[in-house]
């Protein structure tokens, strides 16, 4: 690991994860990807990375709870809920928990790249590990 | 046997009866004797004092055998058991029965002891004293009366010098009646006085059993019988109204509350449905866009790296769009299942059209339908969410094509779909809410007419009360009625919950002066129909005044095998489905919602083994003009709420909601 990591993708589909991971690969960012919650909490991408792209139901705690552990930790970390039940409910519940953004499956890469560029580029401003 | 009212009852009644009759019989028959017992008294008295006076001028002058032969004579009569005279030692002196003359009595006797019973004889005594009863040795009762001939002046001068002075009683006259006659009459008395009690007794009996078998018994276990089926859960349960007084009340309450708990029964699994539908879709929601995420993110993906080739690009943008449908039609389905507004937007539907005949048209092909499309030239673009309407013509077209598929051993059938624009006059706009003066709400979502919750009524008449589900297509006649009433009477309607009128006095039908009933249909003012049955007179100012409306119509019709009238009533509902395992019973309810949500409306028409025809109608203008005006607007309550799973208030009313027609 070349101990920089710019997205932490948190998804208990396999596919789900491989395809988000070939999409941002292919701009040139590193990711890192946890199965769950716990997994996710455990790994140093948590403290590390530049943002998070986190689902919403998953399996053990669920991805409400890894926002709200992740945002306790890193107040300033921009993290991104998606979700394959999106709902109106659900979008309240996650921008109350301090959700930056909400995208709901299924998305395509534009979609994808558009958010991801959208938050790094809030962590630029903010100054936390701008990229070279 | 377990005791019950009416056993209770005659038992309880029989006992009082026959208390009361037997004493009043014991008092009757005792009174009765006495009554003899004086009679014959005063038939011996008399008897006595006739013998007494016949026979005193013969004892003046000592004519012994005169006295003889009329004591002789007299109680050889009928009735008369024996007539003597005692002289003052108690020697008999004349008897009518000869055997006796010459005996001597005790004076302990029982003819003499009346007198003589102190010792010292008394020498006057009242009648009832001189009276007395025996038997005779053969059994019978003889009443006995005595007479004591006192001493007089010309007794002791008499010539025969027999009586001196000093004596006071010179005899005793004794006659003594037969009461065998008396005895018998009062037997055949009390026996006749016992078989009416009898009598008496078992026709109250009788009639009591059978008044209260007819009033309470066989009602009450007609209403035994029907709460346990309602116990049971047949909730179709209605016990005759036939029951008299409060037990009739009762059973009226009974069958209002059955019928209350049915049409709740019916909400709730209305609402069970539309819990599971909201849990299938959530369910598929989840589990689809996963994989749905998969490939969408690895098309675009692919589609921007596929390079020059055009072959490549052109099927990459094939799976992009048709992942991208299929990502509308989970939303679609979680929005159904949320009742969410449709995003509206200037729509062409020839456009929509074309579009789901080209996604049916290789299913058509196979199964041989033909597939008949006539749209209209320069059809105006109306306010809809494109990818619904599509998804309901798809439905439409696959629903006809089961219906006509194999009709004719392979040969297949045939399906038209036309598009137009239709002028629909003040007439056929659906009422969506429907409320009584006090508020009570009347729609009724367990009875659909054509598909729309009908507005349930009572209605009233001579002595006749039961409800009517009338057509919530205004101007539509297709009322159902549980008791059919004659032509031309003029009904009176009532609230079904509060039993309020529904008649305001002064509104009279302009056709036939009939006062007329109504609903208030939220803040679009009130919905009135003609009170007297047949005439079509009706009101609906808010809506009369709109004039005619356009609409964008699609017309999808086969030459299929129909819908029975049972299972119209039903084909909204979700899960109702007449494919079996193949269908899921959604097809129409989803389509339902989506065209109620564009205020528009869906209706069908069928006739089974000739085929069906559906109707779709959408506002072609968003807002009718006079819904602009400054009045309140409608809220939500009001139109558009009740889709197929009769959820109210669950969306705001969209746009154009007023005035949609049928």
């Amino acid at each position: 690991m070349s101990g920089r990591v710019d997205v932490l993708v948190v998804d208990d589909e396999p596919v789900v994860r491989d395809a988000v991971m070939r999409v941002l690969a292919a701009v040139g960012l590193t990711v890192e990807t946890a199965p769950d919650a716990e997994t996710a909490l455990a790994s140093p991408a948590a403290d590390m990375c530049r943002m998070v792209l986190c689902d919403l139901m998953l399996p053990g705690e669920s991805g409400l709870h890894l926002l709200r552990q992740l945002r306790a930790r890193r107040p300033e970390l921009p993290i991104a809920m998606i979700t394959g039940y999106a709902t109106p409910a659900n979008a309240d519940a996650v921008r109350e928990a301090g959700a930056n953004a909400f995208l709901p499956k299924p998305f395509d890469e534009d979609e994808l790249l558009s958010l991801v560029r959208h938050a790094l580029a809030l962590t630029d401003v903010a100054g936390e590990e701008p990229r070279p | 046997m377990k005791p019950n009212i009416g056993t209770l009852a005659i038992l309880g009644v029989a006992t009082v009866t026959a208390a009361v009759i037997g004493v009043m019989s014991g008092l009757l028959i005792n009174a009765h004797q006495h009554a003899l017992v004086a009679q014959l008294t005063r038939s011996a008295d008399q008897l006595s004092e006739t013998i007494a006076s016949s026979t005193y001028h013969d004892m003046l002058e000592n004519r012994r055998d005169a006295v003889h032969r009329e004591i002789t004579t007299i109680g050889r009569q009928q009735g008369i058991e024996k007539v003597r005279l005692f002289n003052g030692t108690g020697r008999v002196m004349f008897s009518s029965d000869e055997r006796e003359i010459g005996h001597a009595v005790d004076k302990n006797a029982e003819a003499c002891y009346a007198c003589h019973a102190a010792g010292r004889p008394l020498e006057r005594l009242g009648m009832p004293a001189r009276s007395r009863i025996y038997r005779a040795p053969d059994g019978h009762r003889v009443l006995g009366m005595i007479r004591p001939i006192h001493n007089e002046r010309s007794c002791w001068e008499a010539a025969c010098h027999a009586h001196g002075r000093d004596e006071r009683v010179l005899g005793v006259l004794d006659v003594d009646l037969s009461m065998a006659e008396a005895d018998r009459q009062l037997a055949h008395d009390r026996r006749q006085l016992i078989l009416l009690a009898v009598l008496a007794i078992a026709a109250s009996s009788l009639l009591l059993w059978w008044l209260s078998r007819q009033l309470i018994l066989r009602p009450v276990a007609s209403l035994i019988a029907s709460t346990r089926r309602v116990a049971h859960g047949d909730l179709s349960t209605a016990i005759p109204d036939t029951a008299w007084l409060e037990l009739g009340d009762l059973a009226r309450a009974f069958n209002d509350m059955t019928r209350r708990l049915g049409e709740a029964q019916r909400q709730l699994a209305q609402s069970d449905k539309l819990a599971s539908v909201g849990r299938l879709a959530a369910g598929v929601a989840h589990e689809i866009n996963n994989p749905l995420t998969g490939v969408l993110t690895y098309a675009s993906f692919l589609q921007k790296r596929a390079g020059d080739d055009p072959e490549t690009r052109a099927d990459l943008d094939v799976i992009v769009r048709e992942t991208k449908r299929c990502r509308d039609i989970v939303r679609g389905l979680l929005d159904f299942a949320r009742q969410t507004p449709p995003r509206l937007e200037p729509t062409d539907l020839n456009e929509v059209v074309r579009r789901a005949a080209a996604i049916v048209m290789n299913q058509l092909t196979l199964v041989h339908v033909r597939l008949d499309i006539d749209l209209a030239p320069g059809l105006e673009a109306v306010p809809a969410e494109a990818n619904q309407i599509q998804q309901v013509v798809v439905n439409l077209l696959l629903n006809a094509a089961d219906a006509v598929a194999g009709q004719d051993d392979g040969a297949g059938g045939s399906i038209r779909v036309r598009t137009e624009v239709v002028a629909v006059p003040r007439f056929n706009v659906t009422i969506r809410a429907a409320a009584c003066p006090k508020g009570c709400d009347l729609l009724d979502k367990g009875v659909r007419i054509a598909g729309a919750p009908a507005i349930h009524m009572l209605r009233r008449w001579d002595d006749h009360e039961s409800t009517v589900h009338l057509d919530p297509v205004y101007g539509r006649f297709n009322h159902q009625a549980a008791e059919s009433c004659d032509e031309g009477v003029i009904a009176t309607y009532l609230c079904p919950i509060c039993r309020t009128r529904l008649e305001i006095a002064e509104h009279r039908c302009e056709q036939c002066g009939a006062p007329m009933y109504g609903a208030q249909v939220d803040a679009l003012g009130r919905a009135e129909w003609c009170s007297r049955k047949g005439c079509q007179g009706c009101r609906w100012d808010t809506v009369d005044e709109l004039g005619p409306q356009l609409y964008a119509e699609i017309v999808v019709a086969d030459d299929g095998r129909g819908i029975t009238p049972e299972e119209m009533g039903r084909i909204f509902e979700p899960f109702f489905t007449t494919k079996g395992t193949r269908g899921t019973g959604l097809g129409l309810a989803v389509s339902w919602g989506i065209v109620e949500s564009h205020g528009g409306t869906i209706t069908v028409e069928s006739e089974p083994g000739h085929g069906t025809r559906f109707s779709v109608r959408l506002p072609c203008h968003a807002a009718p003009a006079p819904m602009a005006r400054p009045a309140p607007m409608p809220d939500a309550r009001g139109i558009a709420t009740s889709g197929p799973t009769g959820t109210r208030g669950a969306q705001p009313a969209p746009a154009g909601g007023a005035g949609d027609g049928a």
